[in-house]
């Protein structure tokens, strides 16, 4: 079995991993780096539970292979605080309580984190839209989209 | 996942080269190959990564045609001022592929290779007679999309060819384009039945040509042709449409599977090409000839 030597930067940090052809970044983040807020829920891209950033746009990790991540830049859920500082859309899903079990929120996180840097204003369908590819079983979506409009007013992804 | 190798070429000479060796698959977007591989439905011996290649991602206008190059993303169709004003069509086709996640990863060529029925972006690239230029280590060859494409996953792509770029000539005059499809719900879903309808009129306002593509509904995306000459010289009104609707359900031929009913897409069938058609005259009608 081929295995590859990959450089990459996961949350601004700098990783050399050796690995074989047919892992996928979900794996390594959640075995490799322990990196386990990315969370793994179809392993087939239906879910959205595991989506991380890849170059700034939001991807399903389970449908990415790892020797793909050569030169790449990969921010995941433990990428959005800095310094302990939630940021604006984090706060809001907190405050208000746009988690139920917990298990969808981080990849809910990284697509409306997403939305909100190329598009800072979004309308509630633009909201809706970008989170399709995000399930939750328990919430009822209501309280994410709400969280999403409130953080666009109250300073976005940063 | 079962093991493969994994070779990632910088450029297209060196994909070339990659993939003449037996048992080369191109991994392009990974969106359908992935988990093809995970329930063991594909078994290349090597992956050959083509998202390095910055030269096969690209949308140019050049004139007489519009080329986009194979690694283009669905989510960069989308975003496309270009696509928008010359294939609305397909522009709206890929902004209803799956999700923002899979907009971003799949890509135009991967959805032509991979030959589902399904596909949404066929039938806006059959209305507009796209051909597709195909290269490997000897040289290359240009086709029409329409014969590439020849059963459900099967294409016409010999042994170490690839597609390089896909493009198609504008409508010119009074035409308006469009894509409809329907699905389980709005997003992330897989086709049950789409549509792709362009409508050129002529000064007087009756159809001077139109073109209709059905997805889903055979084993591979079907152009009707007999519904598209049957509007030739017709006044379009809601009932000539209705009608092109009855006479595409002829031309298909759906199957019962896992996410319809034959009688259901036949039924389908009809009613988005009155849709599509619809939509695409109206355009077509305030647009200056």
């Amino acid at each position: 079995m081929a295995h590859h030597m990959i450089s990459l930067l996961v949350n601004g940090q700098k990783e050399k991993l050796l690995v074989p052809s047919n892992l996928t970044l979900l794996h390594v983040l959640r075995d490799m780096l322990g990196l386990t807020g990315t969370k793994n829920g179809c392993e087939a891209g239906e879910c959205g539970a595991c989506t991380v950033l890849l170059d700034g746009e939001p991807v399903n990790s389970c449908m990415v292979l790892a020797p793909e991540l050569d030169g790449r830049e990969v921010i995941t859920v433990e990428g959005l605080a800095k310094d302990g500082q939630l940021t604006p859309l984090q706060e809001a899903f907190a405050e208000l309580s746009a988690v139920q079990c917990g298990y969808c929120t981080p990849g809910m996180l990284m697509s409306a984190t997403a939305l909100l840097r190329r598009k800072p204003h979004p309308t509630q369908q633009d909201v809706q839209e970008a989170l399709v590819g995000n399930l939750c079983r328990c919430t009822g979506y209501q309280r994410i989209i709400d969280a999403v409009m409130v953080a666009s007013r109250t300073g976005g992804a940063e | 996942m079962q093991e493969f190798d994994y070779l990632r070429p910088r450029n297209v000479a060196e994909l070339k080269e990659n993939l003449s060796q037996p048992g080369a698959r191109i991994l392009a977007g990974g969106t359908d190959i992935i988990p093809q591989l995970r329930r063991g439905k594909s078994a290349p011996k090597i992956l050959v990564d083509t998202s390095g290649i910055r030269s096969l991602r690209f949308i140019e206008d050049q004139g007489d045609r519009v080329v986009i190059g194979a690694m283009t993303t669905h989510q960069e169709i989308a975003e496309s001022q270009l696509v928008s004003d010359l294939n609305p069509a397909l522009r709206i086709a890929a902004e209803s592929v799956g999700s923002t996640q899979t907009r971003c990863r799949g890509t135009l060529g991967g959805n032509i290779a991979n030959a589902s029925p399904a596909a949404d972006t066929l039938p806006p690239l059959l209305v507009y007679e796209a051909s597709v230029l195909i290269q490997n280590l000897s040289g290359e060859r240009e086709v029409p999309l329409e014969s590439l494409v020849i059963g459900p996953g099967q294409t016409a792509l010999e042994e170490g060819e690839f597609i390089h770029s896909i493009s198609f000539r504008p409508l010119t005059g009074r035409w308006g384009s469009h894509f409809i499809k329907v699905g389980k719900r709005k997003g992330m879903a897989i086709s049950v039945v789409n549509a792709a309808a362009t409508v050129v009129l002529d000064k007087k306002g009756s159809v001077s040509k139109a073109r209709v593509a059905l997805g889903a509904v055979g084993p591979v995306v079907i152009r009707c042709r007999e519904t598209e000459s049957s509007l030739c010289g017709k006044v379009p009104d809601r009932k000539v449409f209705e009608k092109a609707g009855e006479q595409a359900r002829e031309e298909v031929r759906p199957i019962t599977d896992i996410r319809s009913t034959e009688e259901y897409r036949l039924h389908a069938a009809g009613v988005i090409v009155a849709r599509v058609l619809e939509a695409a005259a109206e355009q077509a009608r305030g647009r200056m000839g």
